[in-house]
């Protein structure tokens, strides 16, 4: 169920799993729009490999883009007012992860929810961290 | 070592850049996209609402990292993360300037030495000087053992 207010939202709920797509297409698009494509850091393993890196990496930015999007996904009315990524260690390209939001306080008169956010690799190994404050109508 | 008290002293919320961004309307689409967003005011230019999404924001880089008087950083600077605010929807298709400064610089200290965080905060403002967002970039550097 879309949330549409913030009495939809219940204090400990997971937010609805979001599957994001890290293939090298994506992430070569993805830091190509950002401004990032030189180089082979974001769009190509080999290259990415000779600069010392386990292989082509999933802009850390474009966690953050996964995070707010997941938001969305869950209340396509909520307003990120302030999120907050910690890159703890890198993300690969072309390997899955998984993204999870839990709510971790309401604060029901003003519309706002705290969200506890994390980015695991298919080790689940957290990779990024963070928190997002969001507005939701009140009625 | 750096003398992260001297260097807050120092250098804490003084100005060190400004610069103009002017954000592509196919660009901002494509980052949403790939981030897997849907909602047409972040995908579709031609949506009314079009708008900026946050990792967009995060993206805006300052012209330099660090006041220009700083330090040389002894050792490995990464990238720690990054952190927005909206205030006001962020349009596409007017300038934007982005106004930084060092916000906060901290130390951590755990088993394989001392961490420093240097916190730069990009303030950005519209056209009609409205501030309309805030970035903030975690730089931190791992100090080598000797230092």
């Amino acid at each position: 169920m879309s949330v549409k207010t913030i009495s939809d939202v219940e204090f400990g709920v997971e937010l609805p799993p979001f599957q994001p797509d890290t293939s090298l297409r994506a992430t070569a698009a993805f830091a190509e729009a950002v401004g990032w494509g030189r180089g082979g850091r974001f769009n190509d393993h080999e290259r990415a490999r000779k600069e010392g890196l386990p292989g082509a990496l999933v802009p850390g930015i474009m966690a953050m883009g996964f995070l707010t999007s997941m938001i969305h996904h869950w209340s396509p009315v909520a307003k990120v007012e302030h999120i907050d990524t910690v890159f703890r260690a890198p993300l690969l390209a072309d390997q899955p992860c998984t993204i999870s939001a839990v709510v971790t306080d309401i604060a029901t008169e003003e519309g706002l929810v705290q969200l506890d956010l994390t980015v695991k690799n298919s080790a689940d190994e957290t990779r990024v961290f963070g928190t997002a404050n969001v507005r939701l109508p009140l009625s | 070592m750096l003398d992260v008290e001297e260097l807050k002293e120092k250098f804490l919320n003084l100005q060190f850049d400004t610069k103009e961004f002017s954000l592509d309307a196919d660009k901002v689409a494509t980052v949403a996209k790939m981030s897997g967003e849907t909602l047409p005011e972040f995908t579709d230019p031609n949506h009314p609402d079009f708008q900026v999404p946050p990792a967009i924001i995060a993206s805006l880089a300052a012209g330099r990292h660090l006041p220009i008087e700083f330090p040389k950083l002894g050792g490995i600077p990464m990238d720690g993360g990054k952190a927005v605010t909206c205030i006001h929807p962020v349009k596409v298709g007017e300038p934007l300037t982005g106004r930084t400064h060092l916000h906060d610089i901290y130390a951590k200290t755990g088993r394989s030495g001392r961490m420093v965080f240097l916190v730069s905060r990009m303030e950005i403002f519209d056209a009609n000087g409205t501030h309309v967002a805030t970035s903030d970039s975690r730089m931190v550097i791992r100090e080598k053992p000797a230092q």
